[in-house]
């Protein structure tokens, strides 16, 4: 724990220095000691922080001013007055968080804890640059509209379906990134940070997701996790040690692109085993009529997508159910690999394909449980995730709500009340700006040609 | 008809279908001898009457006792007063309607913490996931209703026209659906219409609000609202300044429906199909109590509902012959 070596020698009463810049290491340490719950009284936070009752009274009146903490309600007296109790207040402001999927986008919001208070889902065309990112901004201002007082909103934090590279020691996302691959002119974060003047973070679908398995789902209170998200791509993310592990450049997870081989084809996992091979081999077997329920869904004039085959296995259609198992001793043969090697607690299927059936999860089991170490497999549990597409919204809020007070980046606004007021984050808004005033004027006018017209 | 919308945690939807029962499994569950409560957000509404009848007559057929069917009144408290009630009475199932996304959280986490299988319709409290803290949520598209009522309205709405949405006030995932699609609809659709949203706390409480929606944007032309109780009050409070003022509304409640067979206010509904959702929660109950698989979201296609097919509706909805009146007013029986 960092100490304030100022405070202990400031004098009481009136007058005494406060918000001073001196102050903010400890107000750090006793707000994030307070939000994590590692601390619910006065008494505990001057046990657990080592600061002086003063420091402490003075820290958390600062707080209480920020409306960063509370202190109205009384706990549970041991002997003599109930003592007051120190809550983080956790509507203090909002954060938005953003999923982006093949055909469809989530929006909703959390409150500072991390945890989804609101959501909605829609398909769309996310080609469609312009269009999407307007849409965005108008359910944005829709669940705000929503919210019963008005709320601060303190970050935006976006799920892609694509690996994201960004500066690992930045505490929010400072340039363009290229996500998507061909939304290069769509301006989507400049959009978001401009409209609703707030920082911006952007990680993958599966980094989200498996952060919101680690917080909400399966993962919680779990060491080592596993976690393989199959769709259109198929990618893995990995917890050790009880966090989540982000690699040097924040790609982990590629298995997509690993080679496997089924009878006398070989190709990437993503091609022999993701739901574009689900799709058209199920399209194959209804054109053939050797589905009879995919024929039935051809016949009413319905496309058929993956889903429906997943949906069509489970309901005991017999080419469907071994499409599936196929897909799923693909991947089973990659994560026994992985099982083998990192020993995890837990392996979490995830995904439409993954959570529409149980023959995936069932052949997956039969594949790791028969390629695996027993001492590696003896207590090991493979489960299908319960959190639906709530994993990538609630991991990138809590992804959000870990970066907003992370101490390096807290120390940074929390005497100015709010992240949206950190030097840095202004700094960028600024600069900004004055690109795109640059852009909107144009190029710089071309010196004067000294000929004379002819 | 295809399902539009997505479920509340970005599910896609599975047809009614998916929760077929074989005559072995009737007569699995019959041996069961289950016994099923059901907790709703209101009994007075014909939607609400009829999804109940279809619960109950699915269960019945199952051989499943229905111990009690709880009228909410779309009070919190009273939901979870009720909740607590049954759990100790340790059914075998709980089929709920939630009234709201936080109140009532609690009270039905605690029903599946309790081991109870929870089956829940039309909405989902916040943080409750499927498959852990439920086993499916059954409701119609309701993002689905919302485009097929702004489709319908569009079509009385002149060029730059004015559109008000009376919306509800709490944060429900099926309102919350056909809010969001409404206005979707009208802008991609329609942009040169403005919409404008005002929200009611109670069914009872939609006409003061219209009113004061309609003084504050006077060239409103035309009126959503989210489902057909409010509408009745609507209609009466907006009736006084302009009879004709075009509105659809959701479900084929009675006094709606005799408007849009008169030729107005309402000029259309979206209509939702109870009797066939209450038995599609049965069917849902039935398959997790043989320890079966259920799809996160089960979820029913819309009707589009005009003056011209309002009658075969009514017969498809309600399942009864529709009113006298509403006959007359088609020439199709005589009067008395």
């Amino acid at each position: 724990m960092q100490r304030d070596n100022s405070a202990p020698n400031r004098q009481k009463g009136k007058g005494r220095p406060r918000n001073s810049e001196t102050a903010a290491a400890s107000l750090v340490d006793v707000l994030n000691l307070v939000r994590l719950g590692r601390a619910t009284t006065r008494q505990e936070l001057e046990h657990v922080s080592e600061y002086g009752r003063a420091i402490i009274a003075d820290r958390l009146a600062t707080l209480t001013e920020l409306g960063l903490v509370d202190e109205s309600a009384a706990g549970i007296a041991t002997g003599g007055r109930a003592p007051r109790l120190v809550k983080f207040i956790k509507d203090r402001a909002r954060i938005v968080v953003v999923t982006f999927d093949q055909s469809a986008f989530g929006v909703g919001l959390a409150d500072l804890s991390g945890k989804l208070l609101t959501e909605h889902h829609e398909t769309a065309d996310v080609t469609e640059q312009s269009m999407t990112v307007d849409r965005i901004c108008t359910l944005i201002n829709w669940l705000m509209t929503r919210q019963s007082e008005a709320p601060d909103l303190w970050g935006i934090s976006i799920s892609v379906p694509e690996p994201v590279l960004v500066d690992p020691n930045a505490a929010f996302l400072i340039e363009p990134t290229e996500f998507p691959p061909n939304w290069s002119n769509s301006g989507l974060i400049e959009v978001l940070m401009r409209r609703f003047q707030s920082p911006v973070w952007m990680h993958s679908s599966v980094e989200t997701m498996t952060m919101g398995e680690l917080r909400g789902g399966a993962g919680i209170a779990q060491q080592s996790m596993l976690f393989v998200k199959v769709g259109q791509r198929i990618g893995a993310g990995l917890v050790s040690n009880g966090q989540q592990y982000h690699g040097a450049a924040g790609a982990v997870g590629l298995i997509g692109q690993l080679p496997v081989t089924s009878g006398e084809a070989t190709g990437s996992l993503d091609a022999m085993a993701g739901a574009n091979m689900i799709k058209t081999r199920g399209i194959k077997a209804a054109h053939t009529g050797e589905s009879t329920y995919l024929a039935d869904v051809l016949a009413r004039g319905a496309e058929i997508s993956a889903i429906d085959i997943c949906q069509a296995a489970q309901m005991g259609d017999a080419v469907c159910t071994e499409i599936i198992a196929q897909s799923g001793r693909l991947i089973g043969t990659i994560v026994a690999t992985l099982v083998n090697m990192l020993n995890p607690q837990l392996v979490v299927l995830a995904g439409s394909i993954a959570q529409t059936n149980d023959i995936l999860l069932a052949s997956v089991r039969e594949t790791v449980y028969g390629a695996s170490h027993p001492l590696v497999t003896r207590d090991l549990r493979i489960l299908r995730s319960q959190m639906s597409s709530s994993a990538a919204l609630f991991g990138a809020a809590s992804i959000a709500a870990e970066a907003l007070f992370d101490p390096t980046f807290l120390k940074g606004w929390i005497l100015l009340g709010s992240p949206t007021r950190h030097p840095d984050f202004l700094h960028r808004l600024e600069t900004m700006n004055t690109n795109t005033q640059q852009a909107d004027e144009g190029p710089p006018p071309a010196p004067r040609s000294r000929s004379k017209r002819a | 008809m295809t399902i539009v919308g997505l479920g509340p945690h970005g599910e896609r939807a599975s047809p009614p279908e998916r929760v077929t029962l074989l005559p072995q499994d009737i007569a699995e569950a019959r041996a069961k001898k289950l016994r099923v409560a059901i907790v709703m957000h209101t009994l007075e509404s014909d939607w609400a009457k009829q999804l109940v009848q279809g619960m109950i007559g699915t269960l019945g057929e199952c051989g499943a006792v229905v111990i009690d069917v709880v009228d909410c009144h779309f009070s919190s408290e009273a939901q979870i007063v009720a909740l607590n009630r049954l759990r100790e009475k340790s059914p075998d199932a709980i089929i709920s309607l939630p009234v709201d996304n936080t109140a009532v959280t609690k009270a039905h986490l605690a029903i599946s913490d309790a081991g109870i299988p929870l089956v829940l319709i039309d909405n989902v409290p916040t943080g409750m996931l499927p498959g852990k803290d439920y086993v499916s949520l059954v409701s119609a598209d309701n993002f689905g209703l919302g485009k097929i009522s702004a489709k319908l309205l569009s079509d009385h709405m002149p060029h730059g026209a004015t559109a008000g949405i009376l919306a509800y006030e709490a944060d429900f995932f099926a309102t919350n659906e056909r809010e969001i699609a409404f206005s979707r609809w009208m802008e991609i659709n329609r942009p040169d219409i403005t919409v404008k949203t005002a929200r009611f706390a109670t069914a009872g409480a939609a006409g003061l609000e219209a009113d004061q929606l309609m003084n504050d944007y006077p060239k409103i032309a035309g009126l959503f609202v989210v489902w057909d109780t409010p509408c009745i009050a609507v209609i009466t409070a907006v009736s006084k300044r302009n009879p004709a003022l075009p509105m659809t509304t959701v479900d084929l409640g009675r006094e709606v429906t005799e408007s849009l067979a008169k030729g107005g206010p309402v000029i259309g509904i979206a209509g939702q199909r109870p009797f066939q959702q209450g038995e599609a929660v049965a069917r849902t109950t039935i398959t997790a109590l043989l320890d079966r698989r259920c799809p996160d979201w089960v979820a029913l296609p819309g009707l589009k509902v005009s003056r011209s097919n309002v009658i075969e509706c009514y017969q498809s909805i309600w399942r009864e012959q529709a009113p006298r009146d509403i006959l007359i007013g088609f020439d199709l029986t005589q009067t008395k």
